[in-house]
């Protein structure tokens, strides 16, 4: 039998494999501990938590400039809610006309899915070349923002897509029947039964939107978005506040994550719940 | 339905069942407009505008709306920039076979091989956990991974399998190449599950019953029906590869020049004609690239 010997195989190549996605990660952890005087590499002189300080501004002054964090993160987090925001309603009501079939779908559907195509840089380019021929001037809020939608809002219809394509329409029919009104049918049937979507299409979009760097490089005017932040770094030497600061911003999107697990399981068992008390 | 009749006095003449269609278009059509608009506002008037400005007239500073090839012309003949077009194929093509090398026996393993749901499940969650760092954290983690006091060369010279420290690891195509293949062959990986995981396993058992060798059964069973997977996958990694720039930006120590790059360079520099040039280069090739993996796949059935 050879997956006797294939199976192994595959295991161990596939822990190989895990070990090449989390081995640059795990060194940049390690290295974010590293003493004051120590570069971004091996070996760690000492064992600190200079470079979180530093990150956060406890530091006494030194040698290095802190990185410009602050203003930055709060400005991603306000356009990454923004972009969530009008993403998932325009997934919404698009996956909701998609349920029925029409002409034209087909070419509606591929200019959808063409937002998550399109290369960032090509759309901020144009975007960029848009504004300045229509003299807007660019920023975060505005230009970026237009095309942090453009990108994200694909993912939120695809999801909220997969979930509709699944759920019986006569449920809402059944309602509407009844002689509830559509607003009412949509509140208390068809939002129950599509929230996990909406859940994870705002997920994507928030988690999309905050890390987005390359539609928000051209387009983001003067006020610097956080990934543009960290890019800027990039071109000088780097320090391990920048992997300080990877660790950190990991650990706040595994909150995110969280919250978002924790949201969904409270909505699943809710959701048990009353599927419990039908069959009773 | 009461609302039908009154709604649409004028159309007696239609079946219910026609006014039904005509009522569900209506309403899809209502529905779609804002989403379609604002694609058509903010995407394909952006792409227009870029092959509109790549004809304009560079002069210093500025560009001016009166047409012109010039920098058609200058970029057509100027080595550094088909450079730049070759060095995006290569790296397009290099990368995309080191994803489906690296990723298809994850994929195999994973999509057929695991059976029990929890650990399946539990793999593919791990595979996707990294896409929380943010992307160029990721990027950046390569250096101290890679460079003359990074960590592989420190493990192989404590191994004594080297001497010196090994250069090419980083600020090379190498460093590039591993880079890129490590954030995106993920994307490959996922698809190829998904669709190995819809082989129904009493198919292999036949066809194990009936003598083949797991090579037959690979070749005639497994591969044929992961090949829509390979190629959804193919069309992630294209044009995320095709649009990068940040990567060969932070670890090529501006060795590696791709389309990416030249359009941020020149945006940077102030020359947008040239810089929409080179972008209408890069949607040219990627066009190319996903109308070919269209021809061979149809997306919308997959989803």
């Amino acid at each position: 039998m050879e997956s006797r010997i294939l199976r192994p195989t595959l295991a161990i190549y596939s822990g190989i494999f895990l070990l090449f996605l989390y081995g640059p990660m795990i060194v940049l952890a390690i290295l974010s501990f590293q003493s004051a005087d120590g570069g971004p590499q091996f070996p760690i002189r000492e064992w600190s938590t200079y470079w979180y300080q530093h990150l956060l501004g406890l530091a006494e002054t030194s040698r290095v400039s802190q990185l410009p964090v602050g203003d930055s993160l709060i400005r991603s987090i306000i356009l990454a809610f923004m972009t969530t925001v009008v993403s998932t309603i325009l997934g919404v009501m698009s996956a909701e006309a998609f349920r029925t079939k029409f002409k034209g779908s087909g070419p509606a559907f591929y200019l959808i899915i063409l937002g998550m195509m399109v290369p960032g840089v090509l759309v901020g380019l144009g975007m960029a070349l848009l504004s300045n021929t229509l003299g807007i001037s660019r920023a975060w809020f505005g230009t970026s923002f237009v095309l942090h939608v453009v990108y994200t809002y694909p993912f939120a219809f695809l999801v909220l897509l997969a979930i509709f394509n699944r759920f019986d329409r006569t449920v809402e029919e059944a309602s509407m029947s009844l002689g509830v009104s559509p607003a009412q049918t949509f509140r208390r049937v068809t939002f129950p039964i599509i929230f996990p979507g909406v859940l994870s299409a705002m997920l994507f979009s928030f988690t999309l939107s905050y890390d987005e760097f390359s539609r928000t490089l051209f387009t983001a005017g003067r006020e610097l978005t956080l990934p543009l932040a960290i890019y800027g770094t990039f071109s000088v030497e780097i320090y391990p506040n920048l992997f300080a600061f990877g660790v950190l911003t990991t650990l706040f999107s595994f909150t995110l994550l969280v919250i978002y697990g924790l949201l969904m399981k409270r909505f699943t068992s809710k959701a048990s719940r009353f599927k419990g008390q039908e069959e009773g | 339905m009461t609302t039908l009749s009154t709604d649409t006095p004028s159309d007696t003449s239609l079946s219910p069942a026609q006014l039904r269609e005509k009522k569900d278009r209506r309403r899809a059509i209502t529905l779609l407009t804002p989403g379609l608009l604002w694609m058509a506002l903010f995407m394909v008037l952006p792409m227009i505008m870029v092959v509109y400005v790549s004809f304009w007239t560079q002069t210093t500073f500025t560009v001016e709306s009166t047409l012109t090839t010039a920098s058609w012309e200058r970029f057509l003949s100027s080595s550094t920039y088909l450079g730049a077009i070759w060095t995006t194929l290569r790296i397009w093509a290099i990368v995309l076979i080191a994803t489906i090398v690296v990723g298809y026996p994850v994929a195999l393993f994973i999509g057929l091989f695991v059976r029990n749901k929890t650990l399946q499940t539990a793999l593919l969650v791990a595979c996707v956990i990294p896409f929380w760092t943010s992307f160029l954290i990721r990027v950046i983690a390569w250096r101290p991974m890679l460079g003359t006091e990074g960590a592989i060369n420190a493990i192989l010279m404590q191994l004594g399998i080297i001497n010196e420290p090994l250069t090419f690891l980083l600020f090379s195509e190498f460093s590039v190449l591993v880079g890129m293949t490590q954030i995106y062959v993920v994307f490959m990986v996922g698809p190829i599950t998904f669709m190995l995981g819809r082989i129904d396993p009493s198919v292999i058992e036949a066809a194990r019953d009936l003598g083949a060798s797991f090579g037959t059964i690979f070749r005639r069973i497994i591969l044929p029906l992961s090949l829509p997977g390979v190629m959804v996958g193919a069309i992630f990694v294209s044009v995320m590869v095709l649009g990068e720039f940040a990567t060969a930006a932070s670890l090529s120590g501006r060795k590696v020049n791709l389309l990416g790059n030249i359009i941020v360079s020149q945006v940077g520099s102030l020359k947008w004609a040239f810089a929409a040039v080179a972008g209408v280069v890069l949607t040219i090739i990627i066009t190319a690239v996903i109308a070919l993996a269209l021809r061979l796949v149809d997306l919308r059935k997959e989803m």
